[in-house]
């Protein structure tokens, strides 16, 4: 009996081991391929499938400035847009999430439902009305456009409600107020510091999302020289582009690697965020 | 205590900066896009007319719109249930005390990875991937699963199921990790009693877990939900962009694009689409998430 449970439990785990290689062979395959073919040239991908890299990896970026695509630029761009809505983001979720968390205001369950709502709602649906009243101000083709609205930004405030409640900061708080501390002097002196971790979590998914943000980015910014990864990956579907296999690997290889090394480095916040995030006692 | 209560408006001005920010950059933007949508404003034009709900009826009049939202809601469907049921199989696998599966925060890492890469570089991976000179064709021939190579991206089914697939492969990582938090937070204790009562794993599966994480599931529900039907990179650059072939990968925002950047612009009847779809979404998934909610 005993050994019979033994037997089946084995046997079920060796199915499961099974379906889990298959899926991570079905997760990492097609970023494999991407990676490796940015490395070889058109011909030897036209000649068959390889799961080694190559040596053409320099080429296939001369074949992409010579077409005019300059991913470094567009890097550029990219980064300072993610690194600007980054520290826009963390910076005002944590205020809002801390005034609601630690004060009690009149209207503060409101606000704090209101927030949840925010979250369900498509914002981005609005987008239409948004391009055409940020060109009555003149903010199109403007990064503002894009790294502004951030402030207030639903998701990050929920998230930093649930990260601040996990923190119990309320006493900490009232001896740094009976030292004299000011009330935004407490949140950037004693809370952010303390609050590294989250932040940190919070940081990671907002940068990401900006970073391969392409619909906001390719309404609103119409000049090539201010194009930002996503939209260069656009262009690159160009007829122009169409035979340079290689080159469009490598264009693509070059806007993800950026995220492999992140989430190499991150990942333990990065899982622990999404699920902080996402249970609530 | 006695400071804490002195300071209480200082909430006001924490929040302010939350509050402005939305009033200027969510709220006015969505109002904008009511207004617009009830008007002829065009990209090229300086000026524009009053149109009544012209914009709305021309939208039902061709099929275009109903095609778009019908789209949308197959290809979000077809990506969530198998997401969902696969997510659900493997978080019940990771946790179990009986399996003991080694190696679980990497397998559930490297699942979640795609999720984090860029979608509009994704689509056209795949785009590359399975175009007639792609490996894929290449693979299949090579290994005579098929005859001769096969475009791929013009046969509707299997653009369609593409679409779903790289939805599903860029989402079931981040389900496992939400159910799995689902998971640990109930008390062991229930599974012993169950397992004392001689209760078999479906059946604690089918009475505890799954009642105990009906929470986490209307999450996941409502956000999947409100992200799929505003997708769009993916459908958009997997083909030309205008939901090739036959328009069966027109999601509701590739209408949306298409009606925006038409020769003249037309961003009165692309508000329309924006309105419509805002209001179905929103009375859906906070109908859901209240209903479902109020009643447990």
């Amino acid at each position: 009996m005993e050994n019979n449970y033994r037997f089946r439990t084995n046997i079920l785990r060796v199915l499961v081991y099974l379906i889990l290689t298959i899926l991570l062979i079905i997760t990492i395959v097609p970023i494999w391929l991407l990676l490796v073919n940015a490395t070889r040239s058109t011909t030897e991908i036209q000649q068959g499938i390889s799961i080694l890299p190559s040596v053409h990896l320099v080429e296939n970026y001369r074949i992409l400035l010579s077409k005019g695509i300059d991913m470094f630029k567009g890097f550029r761009n990219s980064f300072f847009v993610a690194g600007a809505s980054t520290l826009v983001t963390v910076y005002f979720s944590l205020l809002t999430a801390y005034g609601i968390v630690i004060y009690d205001f009149k209207g503060k369950k409101i606000i704090s439902n209101f927030i949840i709502v925010l979250v369900m709602i498509p914002m981005q649906l609005s987008i239409i009305g948004f391009f055409q009243y940020m060109s009555k101000l003149g903010l199109t083709d403007n990064y503002a456009s894009l790294i502004l609205p951030l402030i207030a930004n639903a998701s990050g405030v929920f998230f930093g409600k649930q990260y601040l409640e996990s923190m119990i900061i309320h006493d900490l708080i009232d001896a740094a107020r009976i030292d004299g501390a000011s009330e935004l002097g407490i949140f950037h002196r004693i809370m952010f510091p303390m609050a590294v971790p989250g932040a940190v979590t919070l940081g990671i998914f907002a940068f990401v999302a900006s970073w391969n943000n392409f619909f906001n980015a390719f309404i609103l910014i119409s000049s090539f020289e201010k194009y930002t990864l996503p939209m260069l990956v656009k262009t690159l579907r160009g007829d122009v582009y169409r035979t340079e296999y290689g080159a469009i690997y490598l264009g693509l290889a070059i806007t993800i690697v950026p995220i492999l090394i992140v989430y190499a480095i991150f990942s333990r916040y990065i899982v622990n965020g999404i699920s902080l995030g996402a249970v609530k006692e | 205590m006695r400071f804490r209560i002195k300071r209480d408006y200082y909430g006001y001005l924490f929040i302010a900066p939350f509050i402005i920010g939305f009033l200027i950059f969510g709220l006015y933007p969505v109002y904008n896009t009511f207004s617009l949508s009830f008007t002829d404003t065009t990209l090229m034009s300086k000026t524009s007319e009053f149109v009544g709900l012209k914009n709305y009826i021309r939208l039902f009049a061709d099929d275009f719109f109903m095609k778009a939202v019908k789209n949308t809601w197959l290809l979000w469907t077809l990506n969530f249930i198998p997401q969902v049921g696969i997510a659900l199989l493997l978080s019940v696998w990771f946790t179990s005390t009986r399996l003991r599966i080694k190696a679980v925060g990497v397998w559930r890492a490297i699942y979640y990875l795609p999720n984090l890469l860029m979608p509009a570089a994704i689509a056209r991976l795949f785009f590359g991937l399975f175009s007639f000179y792609g490996p894929v064709n290449q693979f299949m021939v090579q290994t005579g699963l098929i005859g001769e190579a096969m475009h791929f991206l013009q046969d509707i089914a299997v653009t369609q199921g593409l679409v779903v697939f790289i939805q599903w492969w860029m989402w079931f990582g981040q389900t496992i990790i939400i159910l799995m938090a689902g998971m640990t937070a109930i008390p062991i204790h229930l599974y012993e009693a169950a397992m004392v009562d001689g209760a078999t794993s479906l059946q604690m599966f089918r009475r505890i877990t799954l009642p105990l994480l009906k929470p986490i599931l209307i999450y996941i529900f409502v956000t999947s939900l409100v992200g799929g039907m505003q997708m769009f990179d993916i459908p958009y650059m997997l083909t030309d962009g205008r939901g090739s072939p036959v328009s069966s990968i027109m999601t509701n925002n590739v209408l949306m694009y298409m009606k925006f950047s038409s020769s003249k612009g037309h961003i009165g009847a692309a508000s329309s689409v924006g309105v419509l779809i805002f209001i179905m979404t929103t009375i859906i998934a906070l109908g859901i998430f209240y209903f479902l909610r109020e009643r447990n």
